[in-house]
């Protein structure tokens, strides 16, 4: 492995939009503070633009304008070293979560997230990827998932299945809805298919899971491999178009929604013949239709977590809060809560990689001091099995007791299913 | 590198987790477990006996956080929690006790 494959691979990244980024930065170090692992540990290289520094040598030493003249003058940076590339390998990999708070608050716009992540590129050319997420880069390819072996998606569902009473159908062709999942949900918290089975039947909707394209996370968009992100996109798309839905459902997994929803289309080089949709979105909409009803509160103090795919990054804030509140006596919510939340620490790969395991867990500081603020929280709502396994290993780590739940799961446990049609149809006339 | 047990080898890795899974028996456990310095008690069973169903169902060896969770929900939160798998397995309770149950290295997280 030489550095010029890292070098060559980060040139390839640099379009015009990657260099008006690199342009714009004024270094006022606002982006420091919007970081988690900067708050924790107060050292200046976490801070989010100095993790772009790779990338910006490699700009203004050869696609910059002038960085000819500037070579030959010898006012350009030094060429990238292997060294160099280690260096910036616990940066970009390890304290950076691609939660993209830096780039709400850069009041240049840079989106230094999207910069970080096509950074690992360069490091994807290196051979520097931390071996966590390599290994389950590989599984993903060969066999469809980074941990669920061919098989053991059927038997978890035909569980779940007898668990609700409700069939569920694999690989259905003609249904409207496909629903991928990630290997967190069907390993960890495989009630949510249970979950979407109840709701669904209530809502009148035909779904199906393929057993070739069920899995929603996207290990190649997390470590910076557009060729295995690409392949892992393209199986869903393939496995959409064969079974001809008009939907594909994104789960309670942050990146996977950004992966296929926002860079799908651009990945596979056509627009998807289907519309992705998130569950929350879905849930939301059925809700407000009167496709979903709800019976009963829940009493506790809780509040969500904004996973920052999907509230930052996704635009999906309002449609959480929403649901919360139908089955919710007693919502608090955080202080900076909705777009500039918090990340769990976990996310873009980190959770993924053993290496970054202290700092993940340090940097969950931040995320206990805004829930300690609000004081007496009973349990904590999110809609991201990633988020959930990360916080749920960080409160056990910080001997919190506070139980973390899946909005979908939720929504679940108070579906109004009490009442059959007919006996509803008496009451009405009783009441007429 | 092997086990040696009984005047029979069984063949390992280079982190002494054995390499040909149908070889595994109980007295072979208690041998890896002495090599790990653990004393098996009723207890460190349950979570080996716990770990070699689940691969049986899902055909992978957990990693700690997986393993903690599924523990969780069938054993209750006194047991699946860090702290006590943690003082059972001192070396981590998901390559300690995949180990001593035959079960290859634990995958890793996604």
């Amino acid at each position: 492995m030489s550095a010029q494959k890292a070098i060559d691979a980060l040139a390839g990244q640099i379009d015009s939009t990657v260099a008006s980024y690199l342009e714009a930065c004024i270094h006022c170090g606002q982006c420091a503070e919007a970081c988690h692992f900067y708050q924790v540990t107060g050292d200046p290289k976490y801070t989010p633009t100095y993790k772009m520094r790779p990338i910006d040598r490699v700009y203004r030493r050869d696609k910059a304008p002038f960085s000819g003249l500037m070579k030959a003058i010898g006012l350009a940076p030094d060429e990238l070293t292997m060294q160099d590339l280690e260096d910036w390998s616990e940066l970009l990999y390890d304290t950076c979560t691609l939660c993209g708070r830096c780039t709400l608050v850069c009041p240049m716009g840079i989106d230094i997230a999207t910069v970080v992540r096509k950074s690992r590129a360069g490091l994807v050319a290196a051979g520097m990827v931390p071996e966590g997420l390599l290994a389950a880069a590989e599984r993903a390819v060969e066999q469809g998932s980074p941990l669920i072996k061919p098989g053991v998606l059927e038997k978890v569902v035909a569980k779940q299945s007898a668990e609700v009473g409700i069939p569920i159908e694999l690989d259905k062709k003609g249904v409207d809805y496909l629903v991928i999942l990630s290997a967190m949900e069907i390993l960890n918290f495989y009630e949510v298919i249970g979950a979407l089975a109840k709701i669904f039947k209530q809502a009148g909707i035909s779904w199906t899971i393929s057993t070739t394209a069920f899995e929603a996370t996207n290990i190649g968009y997390q470590m910076g491999s557009p060729d295995i992100a690409r392949t892992l996109v393209q199986r869903i798309v393939d496995s959409a178009e064969e079974l001809g839905v008009k939907y594909v459902i994104s789960p309670e997994c942050g990146h996977a929604y950004t992966a296929l929803n926002w860079d799908g289309p651009n990945m596979t080089g056509k627009r998807h013949s289907f519309k992705v949709i998130h569950i929350l979105e879905l849930l939301e909409q059925l809700r407000r239709d009167g496709r979903v009803k709800t019976k009963g509160l829940d009493g506790r103090r809780i509040t969500y977590h904004d996973p920052c795919q999907i509230s930052r990054r996704g635009g999906v804030i309002d449609e959480p809060r929403s649901l919360i509140d139908q089955i919710s006596s007693n919502f608090v919510e955080m202080r900076n809560h909705g777009a500039a939340n918090i990340c769990c620490g976990g996310g873009g790969g980190v959770s993924s990689n053993p290496r970054a395991e202290g700092l993940r867990i340090k940097a969950f500081a931040c995320k206990k001091e805004q829930i300690d603020e609000l004081g007496g929280v009973e349990a904590l709502v999110t809609s991201c099995a990633n988020c959930r396994n990360v916080l749920e290993e960080a409160i056990d780590e910080f001997e919190m007791d506070l139980p973390v739940v899946g909005l979908t799961e939720l929504v679940a446990m108070y579906l109004d299913e009490g009442e059959k049609k007919p006996a509803a149809r008496k009451r009405r006339k009783k009441a007429a | 590198m092997a086990y040696q047990m009984n005047g029979s080898t069984v063949e390992h890795d280079e982190e002494g987790y054995i390499t040909d899974l149908g070889a595994w028996n109980k007295e072979l456990a208690d041998l890896i477990a002495a090599d790990e310095n653990i004393e098996m008690t009723d207890e460190h069973w349950e979570v080996v006996n716990f770990l070699r169903e689940y691969y049986e169902e899902y055909q992978i060896a957990p990693a700690v956080r997986v393993l903690i969770k599924a523990i969780k929900k069938t054993m209750g939160k006194d047991k699946g929690n860090n702290k006590y798998l943690y003082t059972l397995f001192p070396y981590g309770p998901a390559k300690q006790a995949c180990k001593i149950a035959g079960l290859p290295k634990p995958t890793g997280c996604v």
